[in-house]
């Protein structure tokens, strides 16, 4: 759960402070404040209840999980890698898709 | 009124690296964005092109004009494979918040205020300084104002990768709890 980033990011969108988001919530900013550090974890209600205090709404649905851990894989390699390395590479793999999508300049 | 001369890269010739290095050399103010911030930060998404978002004072317009002249940016034309001239010039590049251009090192997008953000100066907040080419550093949007900016724009392609982008940020935030 990305309860502390999603918090963030939906107080940004709204343009708001945290003391915005405790006037409009009732709880308390040092609070936000904490859930936004992941000092302390909500509740899934309560993570709600913040981001439609946002002028947004939490969205979920239920999906198969990979057994495979196919995303996790790759995204553990890249985390070992520099962004120097990361950067070439994602570079490298798009430069080579387009090769492949036609002509030179073609691919868009 | 300055345009630049034809610059149509093949693909084995794109180097957006240089149009990094380019923007750097003139001192222009901007946070790389969009899949190529991502992949820096760790996500395993493909890019072929660099975003960037540029300070929009006017200083740093007159930079990014110069920056843009040395690269030989033409604007972005399905008509027209090589780009169409426009002129690089500070005042045209304030008329638009974004712009999608080429240049003799690939494919540059200017966005001013990428959606879900206020552009620059929101965007250096989360930003970081880092090494991504050899003697290249440069101001990298996070990963967290990536997957907003992604998520307020709403597009197909941009809905298409935030699962992965958002999972990635998850097992950051995890590695950095251990």
């Amino acid at each position: 759960m990305l309860s502390g980033d999603l918090l963030v990011e939906a107080r940004q969108r709204a343009g708001i402070s945290q003391a915005d988001l405790g006037r409009r919530s009732r709880v308390a900013p040092s609070l936000i404040g904490r859930y936004e550090r992941y000092e302390v974890i909500p509740t899934f209600e309560r993570l709600r209840h913040l981001i439609s205090a946002c002028g947004l709404e939490l969205s979920f649905r239920l999906a198969a999980a990979d057994a495979s851990r196919h995303d996790e894989v790759l995204i553990e390699r890249e985390l070992q890698r520099t962004p120097a390395e990361r950067l070439r590479r994602g570079l490298e793999a798009g430069r080579a898709f387009r090769s492949l999508a036609g002509p030179e300049r073609g691919g868009g | 009124m300055r345009s630049a001369p034809s610059p149509g890269p093949s693909v084995a010739e794109a180097d957006p690296l240089e149009i990094l290095r380019t923007l750097e050399r003139h001192g222009v103010r901007y946070v790389l964005i969009g899949a190529a911030a991502a992949r820096v930060a760790g996500a395993p998404v493909v890019t072929e092109d660099v975003d960037v978002t540029p300070a929009a004072d006017a200083v740093n317009l007159e930079r990014l004009a110069a920056a843009l002249r040395d690269l030989g940016a033409r604007l972005r034309s399905a008509g027209e494979p090589e780009g169409a001239s426009f002129s690089i010039e500070a005042e045209m590049l304030r008329t638009a918040g974004m712009w999608t251009l080429t240049t003799r090192a690939g494919d540059l997008d200017l966005c001013f205020a990428p959606s879900g953000t206020r552009g620059y100066d929101d965007l250096r907040r989360g930003a970081s300084r880092l090494l991504v080419g050899k003697s290249l550093n440069v101001a990298v949007a996070s990963l967290r104002d990536v997957i907003r900016s992604k998520e307020a724009a709403g597009r197909a392609k941009d809905l298409a990768q935030l699962p992965l982008l958002r999972r990635t940020l998850e097992q950051i935030r995890k590695s950095e709890r251990e």
